[in-house]
């Protein structure tokens, strides 16, 4: 059993979303320091607001203005912040329920310890510096013992409102390709083509992943294949890709080696891209510390016979 | 809750639940699972009406892994197959109804999860409102601390008792061979207070499968059903601020509409991922304490995300079949601090 072959994997997206109105207003108004909630059909106000009650689904927007001041409803102390989150201090997560207001806001409580902070306590916003119309713009709570804030009076119209959020996400893994696959990529390291075949219906599999999709039964017959194949199907590129370093137009093909059930994909190269055809066959070359074949090229042989590769088109 | 076909549960099948399964793709991990189920019901996979997962690419960060995972099953001629990108008791839902309109006569239900790639406390932020909370990147145990919190107020638990359901599960998970945390463990240090690790569930990797038939059919394949007499799903607002977080309106009505209440139970597979939400369980559902809890040592033992909620139901159901149970419930949860909740009423018949 070869050993488990692992690499990082980071999957990352810069989220574009569009606003509603009432998200758009609630945001501008944080990048003008104002917070905003909106009245539910009974008369209750939201903060954060939404654009449909949560108990009618009827579409509510009348805003109306909250304090920055509030009450503490529950808390958690996280003394180890993670990436991303408001504060790379240890802080208290926080629904705090502001003035006027009759739901509570999640967001970061910036304390010096979880002894300094309880349900009930008195809070306020502490605004970001840099405001762009985002949830972060508060940057966190901040303990405080008064009244309620003051309102700016704001009726929720604004100039130059916010109408979409870009929101990052990023998630790090790391990935292993099971067994079969591993076992595929290691033997490609020397340079040799190993399938695995299915117990049931005897069809070879390449790259293998460990199942056969037809009989749904495990594979573990190990079946070396190839080198040589022939072109089953292909197509000719005239879109130059990103950071790949091959000229336009080559040909991409399906390919089906030697013993093999299916076909895997190849660039085809040294021949012109016009003169590759279905049948045609091919062996792969490697380049120099490659770790898959770099593209594979004619054989000189002639082609082969299109019924001995019609059931892998 | 009267249906026009009955449908039970006739076979269950899982992994043992580990930390890592570096050494196993997602299909080859589920396949061993599938192939129990079938060979418990002697059936064939060309034999299944229809098929049904719950997985979520974000866990292992693999897109379109449930294609792949579709490998195991022998999907190929087309079979009569879906997905859903929840825990695996949603599409057991979904495969129930496909039975109760009389399209299938027996469905292969299978969940999986490997949340050993990833950091499965984060990927979890990526489910929550994306305008409003998601950005502060707010984890799955502090949310689940803010509940806690919020109960311990309340003057429904405090540290002492949620610290007992960590006991009570993983003790009752020494006689559940697949459970990945069992016997004594620590309570150890604060994760997110009011939590502790101990109040946390493992963080894992795992599958499991049920086949589901209907009528005589599963009285062939089985030799004590375990008959879905109510199955319902409920949701509640997505906003953490406009819940009260001590309670599960949703998993109450969910239960009324599956007949939870008409008679008692006496087993209960809850899926509460930590210990402060079996206090809002017990409640919600109304369970005393001549109601068996979690045998399995429930999500506190093994908690394979998305396949967690589908295997409270093959416990449930696996009591039935072993007739250690004539009437259990069970439950799974999504989402953060119960959002989600289905709840499902299994019988075997009379002994």
């Amino acid at each position: 059993m070869p050993e488990v072959l692992k690499a990082p994997l980071v999957v990352e997206f810069p989220f574009t979303r569009s606003l509603g109105p009432v998200q758009s207003a609630f945001l501008t108004g944080l990048r003008e320091r104002v917070v905003l909630g909106v009245r539910t059909t009974d008369g209750r106000t939201l903060v954060p607001p939404v654009e449909y009650d949560p108990v009618t689904a009827d579409e509510i927007r009348d805003l109306v203005e909250v304090a920055p001041t509030g009450t503490v409803t529950t808390w958690a102390w996280n003394h180890e912040p993670r990436r991303g989150q408001p504060l790379g201090t240890p802080f208290a997560w926080v629904l705090v329920k502001l003035d006027g207001a009759d739901t509570a806001l999640l967001h970061a409580l910036d304390a010096p310890g979880p002894d300094a902070v309880r349900t009930g306590m008195r809070v306020r916003v502490r605004w970001a510096t840099e405001r762009s119309g985002a949830i972060t713009d508060i940057a966190c709570f901040e303990p405080y013992d008064g009244a309620p804030g003051e309102l700016t009076g704001h009726d929720g119209r604004f100039g130059d409102m916010v109408t979409g959020i870009v929101a990052p996400a990023r998630l790090d893994y790391v990935y292993s390709p099971g067994r079969a696959q591993s076992a595929y990529i290691a033997s490609l390291s020397e340079r040799r083509t190993v399938g695995e075949r299915c117990p049931s219906c005897r069809k070879v599999y390449v790259p293998p992943k460990g199942a056969c999709p037809t009989c749904g039964v495990a594979t573990s017959e190990q079946v070396e294949v190839g080198p040589r194949g022939t072109v089953t199907t292909y197509c000719i590129v005239n879109i130059k890709a990103k950071n790949l370093d091959i000229e336009v137009p080559y040909v991409y093909a399906h390919i089906a080696l030697d013993g093999a059930g299916l076909a895997l994909h190849g660039r085809i190269g040294g021949i012109p891209y016009d003169e590759v055809r279905m049948g045609l066959r091919v062996e792969p070359v490697w380049s120099e510390g490659g770790r898959h074949p770099d593209h594979y090229r004619p054989t000189g042989e002639p082609d082969a016979d299109y019924e001995t590769y019609k059931e892998m088109l | 809750m009267r249906t026009v076909r009955d449908i039970a549960v006739v076979a269950f099948g899982q992994t043992d639940h580990r930390r890592t399964s570096d050494e196993l793709s997602e299909v080859e991990m589920l396949l061993p699972v599938l192939h129990d189920v079938l060979d418990r019901t002697g059936l064939q996979t060309s034999d299944i009406g229809f098929t049904c997962s719950g997985s979520t690419d974000y866990l292992a960060g693999r897109a379109f892994s449930f294609t792949m995972a579709l490998d195991g099953v022998g999907a190929w001629p087309p079979i009569s197959e879906s997905h859903v990108e929840m825990d695996g008791a949603w599409a057991l839902y979904e495969a129930w109804t496909k039975l109760l309109t009389g399209d299938a006569d027996t469905a292969l239900v299978y969940a999986y999860g490997k949340s050993s790639p990833g950091s499965v406390r984060d990927v979890l932020t990526r489910q929550l409102d994306p305008y409003y909370v998601a950005p502060l990147w707010p984890d799955s145990v502090a949310l689940a601390a803010l509940q806690a919190q919020a109960l311990i107020d309340a003057g429904e638990t405090d540290e002492l008792a949620l610290a007992s359901v960590a006991a009570r599960s993983r003790s009752s998970a020494t006689a559940n061979s697949h459970a990945q945390l069992r016997g004594s463990v620590p309570q150890g240090d604060y994760l997110v207070r009011p939590l502790r690790t101990g109040d946390c569930p493992p963080i894992g990797d795992g599958a499991a499968a049920v086949i589901l038939a209907a009528g005589d059919r599963a009285r062939e394949l089985c030799e004590r059903p375990a008959w879905i007499r109510g199955i319902d799903h409920r949701i509640e607002a997505h906003s953490l601020g406009v819940r009260d977080l001590t309670d599960s309106p949703s998993t109450r009505l969910a239960a009324e509409r599956a007949g939870a209440f008409e008679r008692p139970v006496d087993t209960a597979e809850l899926h509460a991922p930590f210990t402060s939400q079996e206090v809002v369980l017990r409640k919600a559902l109304r369970l005393d304490d001549s109601v068996r809890i979690n045998p399995s040592g429930g999500a506190l033992a093994a908690n394979p995300v998305m396949a967690a909620g589908l295997i409270r139901i093959g416990e449930a159901a696996a009591r039935v079949h072993r007739g250690e149970s004539d009437r259990a419930l069970a439950h799974a949860t999504s989402g953060p601090c119960l959002q989600q909740n289905l709840v499902a009423v299994l019988e075997g018949d009379a002994r």
